[in-house]
């Protein structure tokens, strides 16, 4: 089996990049671009008092197994409406018209099939696990707030002039410090 | 018999996707949010395949696939797995307990129909008794011809009908129009260079979207070898040059069995019109025949009793043209239907030439007949009835 030492945060995020770029295209019609971290994104540090809040879908998927984590695509809300339209070729008036539960669950599907991109690259690389079935949340200025033995990856994405950020926590044990 | 695919997998999503992806395929989506349910429903309604997710609450897919494989009257159900869990270990696992096929999520439409028609023998939908197409209906016809002047023909041939036609140049063009929306009917000139006209057909035939779409060869009509060998390729209808656009129309409303009614029966207020054409051939006398009795019935049950067979347009009376109106006079009589004929004076004039059909009551103009039926002294008398064929 390989050693945890394979796994850099390069290969980490361009596991990702691969995921999340292959989801979007195949099951939304739609490109993505990695931004680059130091770019002022309108996720990073928002003032309350500046930004209004922003309704936010956040998709999360578990892995478990030679490796163990949870990622978290963040998204907002008029982005999820957007993804679950083309998604399920449904215009805007439709989707309305639906409610939330059709983008909550296009949400939770679309972070499965990333999550699970990602994952099968990992199996690949000699790290099987599992997934867990998706959660998704809801809300204005959500943060994810790890504990200490948990190391933390943030990737700011760019799709359809919106934002997207990706939040992977592993457990600290299965990567090199 | 229309096949019945079971889509289990908690995603709503995702069962929404699969029955928008068999949308145009004949067969049956059942729907299922965990491996409990999945079991149940294959039990009670044995699909022809089931397309099932790994990660699932209550049951997972592999829980389920394992009990199926273990119940004797579901084993031999097809399972494709259909899931974000890839990897080689997981396939390879999963693969073990016997599956027929494995698509990692996400997937293209095109990609999961050509992987579920090797298991399933999809064909695509056709209209229900209550949606028969019609002639008058609006159908993509597209036309592969290198030809300018031929497209045009067809063009200007086909402009009285609400018939759409794309004409492409090349085999290439026509894939690539193919696969953009697929044509309710193709035509493919024989004269394209080469074998090309050979190869687009068997590409055609491959390909699920086209398989069962009608192919007709365009073959100067001199060119029998061609002809022949496209029959034995299996073309739908070999259509001649010079182009004769009414055989043309005929050979279509076959193929795609097009209600061709309209052609000839229509209504017009109180009374149902008969409307037969300047070529009144016996093919088309049989064609407008088949429809005899519906329409008359359809006409009762509308609450009309009033009938006009319209011979106005028809140039020369034969055999055929009198056998219809006979068969006409015996249904309207049958039906209570007051029926009268419309004919042009050279016309009436042949019927009065002929010891059978002598005592016929003609009139000259179609308001003259409805005047006639309408205030009822068209009497049943003056219909023929008595023709020996």
């Amino acid at each position: 089996m390989p050693t945890t030492e394979a796994l850099s945060e390069t290969v980490v995020r361009d596991d990702l990049i691969r995921a999340l770029t292959s989801v979007f295209a195949t099951s939304l019609g739609l490109s993505v671009v990695h931004q680059d971290p130091k770019a002022p994104g309108r996720f990073a540090a928002p003032s309350p008092a500046a930004v209004p809040a922003i309704t936010q879908v956040v998709g999360s998927v578990g892995f478990f197994g030679e490796l163990n984590g949870v990622i978290y695509l963040c998204f907002e809300e008029v982005f999820a409406r957007l993804c679950t339209g083309n998604m399920l070729g449904l215009d805007a008036a439709e989707l309305l018209a639906t409610g939330e539960e059709p983008v909550n669950d296009a949400i939770g599907e679309i972070t499965n099939m990333v999550v699970g991109a990602f994952k099968n690259g990992l199996c690949d690389a000699g790290f099987p696990c599992k997934l867990t079935i998706p959660t998704v949340l809801r809300g204005s200025n959500v943060s994810i707030g790890p504990i200490s033995s948990v190391r933390r990856h943030t990737f700011g994405f760019e799709s359809a002039g919106h934002l997207i950020v990706a939040d992977i926590l592993m457990k600290a044990g299965d990567l090199p410090s | 018999m229309r096949h019945k695919i079971l889509t289990v997998d908690d995603s709503k999503t995702v069962r929404l996707i699969i029955r928008k992806t068999f949308k145009p395929f004949d067969c049956e989506i059942l729907e299922a949010g965990n491996g409990v349910e999945g079991l149940s429903v294959a039990a009670k309604t044995q699909p022809d395949l089931i397309l099932l997710d790994v990660t699932m609450p209550v049951m997972d897919g592999v829980e389920m696939l394992t009990r199926l494989k273990a119940d004797p009257k579901l084993r031999n159900i097809p399972v494709m797995m259909l899931t974000a869990e890839g990897g080689r270990d997981n396939v390879l696992s999963i693969a073990k307990i016997g599956i027929r096929g494995y698509i990692v999520k996400p997937f293209k439409e095109d990609a999961m129909i050509e992987k579920v028609s090797r298991i399933v023998d999809l064909k695509p939908v056709s209209d229900g008794p209550g949606k028969v197409r019609t002639i008058l209906d609006p159908i993509d016809l597209l036309v592969v011809e290198d030809k300018p002047a031929i497209l045009q023909q067809f063009e200007q041939g086909l402009k009285h009908t609400p018939w759409k036609i794309h004409g492409v140049a090349s085999q290439g063009e026509a894939i690539d129009h193919c696969s953009r929306s697929t044509p309710d009917l193709i035509v493919i000139s024989l004269s394209l260079s080469g074998d090309s006209a050979f190869a687009l057909f068997r590409i055609l035939r491959a390909n699920l979207k086209t398989k069962f779409t009608p192919i007709f060869a365009l073959v100067v009509k001199t060119e029998t070898d061609a002809q022949a060998q496209a029959q034995k390729i299996g073309f739908t209808a070999i259509v001649t040059k010079p182009i004769d656009m009414a055989d043309l129309e005929s050979k279509v409303a076959k193929a795609m069995n097009l209600d061709t009614s309209k052609h000839y029966f229509r209504s017009d207020g109180e009374f149902l019109i008969v409307d037969l054409p300047q070529n009144c051939s016996n093919p088309v006398l049989a064609e407008a025949a088949q429809y005899l009795a519906p329409k008359l019935a359809e006409a009762v049950d509308a609450g009309h009793s009033l009938a006009v067979i319209d011979l106005s347009p028809v140039r020369s009376l034969h055999l055929g043209i009198i056998k219809f109106i006979v068969q006409a006079t015996q249904s309207c009589r049958e039906l209570t239907i007051h029926l009268a004929i419309v004919g042009n004076a050279p016309l009436i004039a042949e019927f009065k030439s002929f010891e059978e059909t002598r005592s016929w009551n003609f009139h000259e103009s179609m308001e003259e007949a409805k005047a006639s039926l309408k205030q009822g002294t068209h009497s049943a008398a003056d219909a023929p009835h008595a023709v020996e064929a």
